[in-house]
């Protein structure tokens, strides 16, 4: 009996499409000989569709086509069983589609990566890969992120958050108040955003503004920070959980422009189509002092488990090359391809990963599994009811 | 009118037989669908059990001869006045609507329709005296439903049980873990998964689950893929039944917690109660395991040809022995030496020697089994108390220590034990040890000259089954105006409130919790 995991990728978010390339490389990825995968691909409206074509990246050229050849599904627990129903039931065909002992997020972004999704699958009681509902939600919000890191002694930029709202309503006093306490050049992007999205440079005033305006198109809360203009970027992944968690190798990936932008990351892969992250340009290893390399994969796995991490994540760092100081810049709770790419170098392959991923998840389950059996003979309740207060009514 | 009256003669007749047979079919459930054990129940309850509940229907067989409407009318208010009797009680656990039970129901209505049916074709009389016979009879009805069913019962469980099969046969990798005992086994079986689990996905039987039909239900409702560890609790009445566990499951590791006279109504002898223990050990393959508790002196004298690993909380030459045991109110603690010759140091805050004794047996399999010492004693500490074995509460400003489920007598012993490790007022509720065939006195007496000796006050709950405890309290002349026979567990806990205890802390233990069918 194989165990059965659902991948499931897509969703409402803009890294829709990213998530799709993440997850069909771990579906080609996984120890056949342990499981069967059930590709699950959400829309971008949230609904789940799974069938034969689902795990095939070619099918995904013509989304409306594919959806056709595959089936609506709906999860349901079934006294413990994980259940994918075919939604709308049809006729007298059978109903249930496939059942999972495990769901494996491949998701990016706003509304999955960030404990929204997560909820969803613990509200089910299914077994999931990766970070718990917290985790995931202070993943995504930075600045929920930030504060946690710091009350951590984990070094991270100090930063100013504003909601739009305010801003709006009194742009000047809020853009004197950033100036007040952080000098330019800024940066402003959003709070809740991974892939780079949104993300402005700002040298003065004006500049602010035009990056508020910009910001604020993608989300409503902003955070701004100092800009470090001579900086080295560093990404290194962590593997594991509270009670033991392993650095992966770091790398540096390399800009085309100031900032790593969404192009960079996923869309300038080369002429084989799209690799998602691993296809991005990097130095791999990072040109690095060994004990700067130390360093900060100590502080990788310091920032993993303070944020409650568990599984993999890919944590990326800044060395401010003036002062040659590191920073914690972002977490990723489900890093692009899984960041495999970063833990190959350190001997640990993609299957094995994978491996890795799910039995950390068994782990976890067990350890929530307290005892909390209940055999009912009833004897104190009452007690409880008739005795304490009963007597006292009684008298 | 005539017609009117008919019909409340038959309903009324329906509503009372249906209440009784509902009844019947509880007190069936709780002695285990099993025939000769309910017989033997009527035989001693035959007061409460069958005439309290059927003999209203008895003079309906004279009044039939009545005049029509004297006759209508009369067996009709009995039916319903025998019914109100048999009114549904609160029960502790009650009757549950099993599909069985369903098949069973509709068995019965089959049978009890053809006289009923036919008894339209007779005159008015003759038909009020069938139906006040079918009342009389309702015992029997729903034996001879049980009978009836038996091929449809087998066939449905021999399915269940090769579905069972089929779904272990597929996963090469599980590794079954049979636990059995005459007691122990339910709290070893929670330490056990509570330690393993650190390492393996582990599936336990749930609760108290220990028959084949409840290991063959775990197995096909919980079961999943990555499982690696499946802890079988196995209970037996009789002898072979641990065998039949066996041959579904495939154990290739075992563990006997104790033996002792438990079921000795059914299992005659101890010696049988031995033999029926030890097929876990022979059903072992030859790479199998058999853990022993050598605190039995009939398990350490007991021979078996698979390896054996012992173990014990006295200094008996056992593989893994508990070492400077120290148990207060707090918790416990002591030493075991570990593969290897480590020697590591426990800490739980469960109560009582008893649990060191079962926590010892998981730690020897576990040991065995690979999780390394560290993760072992670190669960150890995390251990919770099972639910009603021995477990601690503090409920109202007093402390409660619930071991409603237990019901050996050693294990009531040493719950007297635990008892004296507290400081306050001490207050015993029982209502003694059943099912030890001719044991069941002396063992009780015994109790009651151990409570004699610690307990500041004894409630006894039901003034029948418990004569000889509180003849074994006269013989350590115990005051008798310490002494309260409560009818029910609810008055018991009044009486507990009442009690003046001078200013000291009372402190409860619950001993014992009797089913509906005592």
């Amino acid at each position: 009996m194989l165990i059965r995991v659902g991948v499931l990728f897509g969703g409402k978010s803009v890294e829709h499409e990213v998530s799709i390339i993440s997850a069909i490389q771990a579906i080609n990825g996984f120890d056949k000989t342990k499981y069967e995968i059930i590709p699950l691909y959400m829309t971008k409206e949230g609904a789940l569709y799974a069938g034969d074509s689902t795990g095939k990246i070619e099918e995904y050229r013509n989304i409306p086509g594919l959806l056709k050849k595959s089936h609506r599904v709906i999860f349901v627990n079934d006294n413990g069983k994980f259940l994918l129903m075919k939604y709308p039931a049809k006729g007298f065909g059978k109903r249930m589609y496939a059942s999972v002992d495990i769901v494996f997020p491949i998701v990016h972004g706003t509304n999955v990566e960030d404990g929204a999704l997560q909820g969803y699958l613990k509200t089910l009681s299914v077994p999931f890969v990766g970070c718990d509902v917290a985790a995931s939600a202070a993943g995504m919000e930075k600045y929920t992120q930030k504060a946690i890191l710091k009350y951590n002694d984990i070094p991270v930029l100090d930063c100013v958050r504003v909601f739009s709202a305010a801003y709006f309503k009194d742009m000047d006093t809020i853009i004197n108040q950033i100036e007040g306490s952080i000098s330019y050049p800024l940066i402003v992007k959003p709070s809740n955003l991974g892939s780079s999205i949104g993300i402005k440079k700002a040298l003065n005033r004006d500049e602010l503004k035009g990056a508020f305006e910009y910001t604020f198109q993608y989300a409503n809360i902003a955070l701004v920070e100092r800009a470090v203009t001579n900086l080295k970027e560093i990404n290194c992944a962590v593997l594991g959980d509270q009670d033991l968690a392993i650095a992966s190798e770091c790398e540096e990936p390399i800009n085309t422009d100031d900032i790593l932008s969404y192009n960079d990351k996923y869309i300038s892969g080369g002429k084989n189509g799209s690799k998602g992250m691993s296809g991005a340009k990097r130095r791999l290893p990072a040109d690095i002092a060994p004990e700067t390399r130390e360093e900060i994969r100590n502080l990788a796995i310091k920032t993993f488990q303070a944020l409650g991490c568990n599984g993999v994540a890919r944590i990326d760092f800044f060395i401010d090359l003036q002062s040659n100081k590191i920073f914690v810049n972002e977490i990723n709770t489900i890093p692009g391809s899984l960041s495999f790419y970063l833990w190959e170098p350190i001997g640990i392959s993609y299957t094995e990963l994978l491996t890795r991923l799910i039995n950390l998840t068994f782990k976890r389950e067990r350890e929530n599994a307290g005892i909390s059996y209940c055999i009912d003979t009833n004897i104190l309740a009452n007690f409880t009811s008739t005795g304490a207060k009963g007597a006292k009514s009684l008298a | 009118m005539i017609v009117i009256l008919n019909y409340l003669v038959i309903l009324s007749f329906i509503l009372c037989y249906a209440i009784t047979a509902l009844y019947d079919y509880h007190m069936f459930q709780l002695n285990s669908y099993s025939l000769w054990t309910q017989l033997k129940w009527l035989k001693a309850n035959f007061s409460r059990g069958y005439i309290v509940r059927h003999i209203l229907a008895l003079p309906i067989i004279g009044i039939a001869f009545f005049d029509f409407y004297t006759a209508a009318i009369l067996s009709s208010l009995l039916f319903l006045i025998q019914c109100f009797f048999n009114r549904p009680r609160k029960a502790k656990k009650p009757l549950v609507y099993t599909s069985r039970v369903k098949r069973m129901l509709v068995t019965n209505i089959l049978i009890l329709a053809i006289p009923v049916l036919l008894s339209f074709s007779l005159q008015a009389p003759y038909q009020i005296i069938i139906l006040a016979l079918g009342v009389l009879c309702t015992p029997l009805i729903v034996l001879l439903s049980n009978i009836i069913n038996m091929p449809i019962e087998k066939g449905i469980n021999r399915w269940y049980i090769n579905d069972a099969k089929k779904i272990l046969k597929s996963m090469d990798k599980l590794v079954v873990i049979g636990i059995t005992g005459s007691y122990g086994k339910t709290s070893t079986k929670y330490f056990l998964n509570k330690i393993l689990s650190s390492k393996y996905n582990v599936l336990m039987t749930p609760e108290s689950y220990n028959t084949p039909m409840g290991v063959v239900k775990t197995i096909r409702t919980s079961l999943k893929s990555f499982h690696e560890i499946f802890i079988c609790e196995m209970g037996a009445k009789y002898t072979g039944e641990i065998k039949e566990i066996c041959d579904i499951v495939n154990p290739k590791y075992g563990i006997i917690t104790s033996i002792g006279p438990q079921h000795l109504e059914t299992f005659k002898s101890i010696e049988n109660i031995i033999k029926t223990k030890f097929e876990l050990a022979d059903a072992l393959p030859d790479d199998g395991v058999i853990f022993l508790n050598h605190e039995s002196d009939y398990i350490r004298n007991a021979a078996t040809n698979k390896k054996r690993v012992s173990y014990a909380i006295s200094p008996r030459g056992c593989n893994y022995e508990a070492k400077n045991i120290h148990v207060s109110n707090n918790g416990s603690a002591f030493d075991v030496i570990l593969s290897g010759g480590r020697e590591c140091h426990f800490e739980t805050k469960l109560i009582g020697v008893h649990n060191v004794e079962n926590i010892l047996g998981s730690i020897a399999a576990a040991d065995y089994l690979g999780v390394d010492a560290d993760t072992v004693a670190m669960s150890v500490r995390r251990l919770e108390s099972v639910p009603h074995r021995l477990q601690l509460l503090n409920r109202g400003g007093m402390a409660i220590i619930d071991d409603a489920f237990n019901s050996n007598i050693n294990g009531a012993k040493m719950a007297i034990d635990v008892l004296n490790t507290f400081e306050g007022f001490k207050i015993l509720v029982t209502p003694g040890m059943v099912e030890l065939g001719n044991l069941q006195d002396s063992c009780n007496r015994e109790f009651g000259a151990k409570a004699a000796e610690s307990c500041d006050y004894v409630i006894l709950v039901g003034a029948k089954q418990t004569g000889s405890i509180l003849e074994g309290l006269k013989s350590g002349n115990y005051p008798e105006e310490k002494v309260f026979i409560a009818g029910t567990i609810e008055e018991a806990f009044r009486k507990i409130e009442s009690i003046n205890s001078k200013g000291f802390q009372k402190v409860v233990l619950l001993e014992n919790d009797l089913p509906d069918n005592y």
